[in-house]
């Protein structure tokens, strides 16, 4: 006889999960009760929605599913957040979440959350336990659905008798879905695209989230090099696309590349690959590509159309579409692109060198990146640091940029690195948060300090919530409503009382260029030391993030710069 | 065009699973549209819900997708509604406060 609890474990291990990530209370005890033993080891955090983050921060270094852990009531609307990040992000994530006695379900017991409701339009699947018999099925179809399709997260909640009852097991179950007309593949669409490139004089081709996670970067890249057209990427697409290809135009959207956006706003046809196309990528959805026909592989067939109808939508896993696609290519003559391919690309199109009060804080990354040994993951929070950091990304690795891109939820990367650094122990992992957002999730140091993890951790400190008050200096006549954050507290001083060593870099340090001597050595010391630490660099409280698309606005109308303050 | 002329009535076939059914209901709440008629059955092998919603085309098309992309989702039809469909009473709504004290009195 085995306990719902063991039974669980076990389920969990047959779907490949040596990692969970949780916080304990009453109604999950009888799972932590039997972890011991059970070859799943569970990661303590210091709030649930740092075990959900972390949790996502290694589903999406690694591709597999991502397992939190929390009790009912409150611990289960604490992964609520992360549960969303998931959705908007494609993360393969499955939470466990305890209820509850069965027979005090409804009654607003102690503890008592309706999980499953408070839930529903955040999840891709999710099931309240309701016999013991039923574990190894919602198991087994839970992470089926996760990992399936575009992947997701999905919310077992497990009442807390079914986790103490005992019953006779055989070992856990594979789940095999119901075939239906929804599921049917596109065919034949090949030879329509080559056609729409045939007639087409400016073709771009534009690289989200999708092409890593498919797995198919290198028939993404073998393809590219074949096209040979202007191509960009998404935030979450960053890596994708070599950033040495002579065709990369670097990131599109809101804050991308002059060259990006203004290809985009004048191409003829759009071929995307594995992007949402929400609007922080399309600025104004109106004005959004407007001479283009668009083509648009995507493994969700939800996400088409949202913005404006695409004109050959094209259904499947890329692994499968993107090699149809090269093989029709290669058998037919394709135009030469290179008179659009050196206008797009051209050096009139390059960015300017930064300036104004951001150019410290750019330099200081671009020395930061630079420095950094060649196995590493660069982990963002959410703000204008994020932004700074996605434009100075010069990796070619596909799952070396990690953030919250869809929701955009502040607190997400420190304990996302955490969990990035436990799936990649021997890689580097550099955090780089903002003020605003280290201290939403500020207790995961305990995390970070008691696994003794080597994270690398920066603070852009502007002492503001930057990017809200960049908007407020834009679009809101510089009334700075409550983002003032000047009386932080003092991060140096608060990571020593984790036990973990920190210090400050004065912006001043980045004045000279190339960096001094002494300045350098003290980022590289930083980076290659084996314990965690902390980097708090002083930042302009009013450096903005340019370029930059005003909200409303097409992708043609960024603002390169700041503007010059009217003469007094 | 009238309202009553982007009135859709979908016919949507599922597996009765946990909560399919509140998903198909929120891809139309979430969009901030009403559900002036809502009818689920079961039919010989699987369950079918009727909707009826004030819908644009592009809506119509987003539904569709977002519909397929419930797991338990098979089928999803739709045509022009009657007005007589969504107008009349729906059961519950049929009862009046009145009645109900009546009934509770009895």
């Amino acid at each position: 006889m085995h306990k719902g609890a063991e039974i669980v474990l076990q389920c969990l291990r047959a779907e490949g999960v040596d990692l969970v990530f949780g916080y304990p209370g009453g109604a999950i005890m009888p799972l932590y009760d039997a972890l011991d033993g059970s070859g799943v080891r569970h990661v303590l955090t210091r709030h649930e929605q740092g075990a959900v983050f972390a949790a996502e921060g290694y589903a999406r270094v690694t591709g597999k599913v991502g397992v939190a852990m929390a009790t009912s009531g409150p611990g289960a609307t604490n992964l609520v957040t992360g549960i969303a990040d998931a959705k908007m992000d494609s993360v393969p994530l499955v939470c466990i979440t305890g209820q509850v006695r069965s027979a005090l379900i409804g009654t607003d017991a102690f503890q008592e959350t309706d999980v499953f409701g408070v839930t529903l339009s955040l999840t891709k699947w999710s099931r309240l336990v309701r016999t013991i018999d039923e574990i190894p099925d919602v198991i087994a179809e839970g992470f089926y659905w996760a990992r399936s399709g575009r992947p997701g997260p999905v919310v077992i909640d497990i009442p807390t008798d079914m986790l103490k009852a005992k019953k006779e097991f055989s070992g856990p179950v594979k789940f095999t879905p119901n075939a239906r007309p929804a599921d049917a593949k596109d065919g034949g669409f090949t030879d329509t695209i080559v056609a729409m490139l045939q007639q087409s004089s400016k073709p771009v081709a534009l690289v989200g989230a999708g092409a890593k996670i498919s797995g198919a970067i290198p028939e993404l890249r073998r393809l590219l090099d074949t096209l040979n057209i202007p191509a960009f990427a998404t935030v979450h697409g960053l890596g994708a696309v070599p950033q040495q290809a002579p065709y990369y135009l670097g990131m599109v959207g809101m804050h991308g590349t002059r060259a990006a956006n203004t290809a985009l706003h004048e191409t003829d046809l759009l071929i995307v690959f594995g992007a949402r196309l929400d609007d922080r990528v399309t600025g104004e959805p109106t004005r959004f590509a407007p001479h283009a026909k668009i083509v648009h592989f995507e493994i969700d067939p939800a996400q088409l159309d949202r913005v404006r109808p695409c004109d050959l939508p094209v259904i499947g896993n890329l692994a499968d579409t993107i090699p149809a696609f090269e093989s029709e290519m290669r058998r037919n003559r394709l135009p030469d692109f290179a008179e659009w391919r050196s206008v797009a690309c051209g050096a009139d199109r390059a960015e300017v060198d930064p300036r104004g009060l951001a150019q410290p804080t750019i330099r200081f990354l671009d020395e930061l990146f630079s420095r950094l040994p060649k196995d590493n993951v660069i982990i963002a929070d959410v703000g204008q640091h994020q932004m700074w950091a996605a434009q100075r990304y010069c990796s070619d690795s596909p799952r070396g940029f990690i953030t919250s891109g869809g929701l955009g939820a502040m607190g997400f990367a420190l304990p996302a690195a955490v969990g990035v650094q436990l799936a990649k122990p021997e890689t580097c992992v550099l955090c780089v948060s903002g003020d605003g957002g280290f201290q939403m999730n500020i207790q995961e140091l305990a995390t970070v300090h008691r696994l003794g993890l080597p994270v690398k951790m920066v603070i852009i400190d502007n002492k503001y919530l930057g990017m809200v008050r960049q908007w407020q200096q834009l679009f809101y006549e510089r009334n700075y409503a409550e983002t003032d954050l000047s009386d932080n507290p003092d991060f140096v001083e608060i990571a020593k009382a984790y036990k973990i060593h920190s210090f400050r870099l004065k912006e001043d340090a980045m004045r000279e260029f190339p960096v001094s001597q002494e300045t350098g050595d003290q980022i590289d010391r930083f980076l290659s030391t084996s314990d965690p630490e902390l980097l708090v660099f002083d930042c302009a409280p009013e450096a903005n993030v340019y370029p930059m698309v005003p909200a409303g606005a097409a992708l043609s109308e960024m603002l390169l710069e700041e503007e010059p303050e009217p003469a007094q | 065009m009238g309202e009553e002329d982007h009135m859709q009535s979908f016919h949507i076939s599922y597996r009765n699973t946990q909560g399919t059914l509140m998903r198909i209901l929120n891809a139309a709440s979430r969009r901030g549209l009403d559900l002036p008629f809502v009818q689920a059955e079961q039919g010989e092998t699987d369950h079918q819900v009727t909707i009826v919603l004030d819908v644009n085309a592009k809506q119509v098309g987003q539904l569709y997708r977002e519909w397929y992309s419930i797991t338990d989702v098979i089928h999803v039809g739709s045509g022009a509604a009657h007005s007589d469909t969504w107008t009349g009473h729906h059961p519950p709504a049929g009862v009046t406060v009145a009645e109900s004290r009546s009934a509770a009195r009895a």
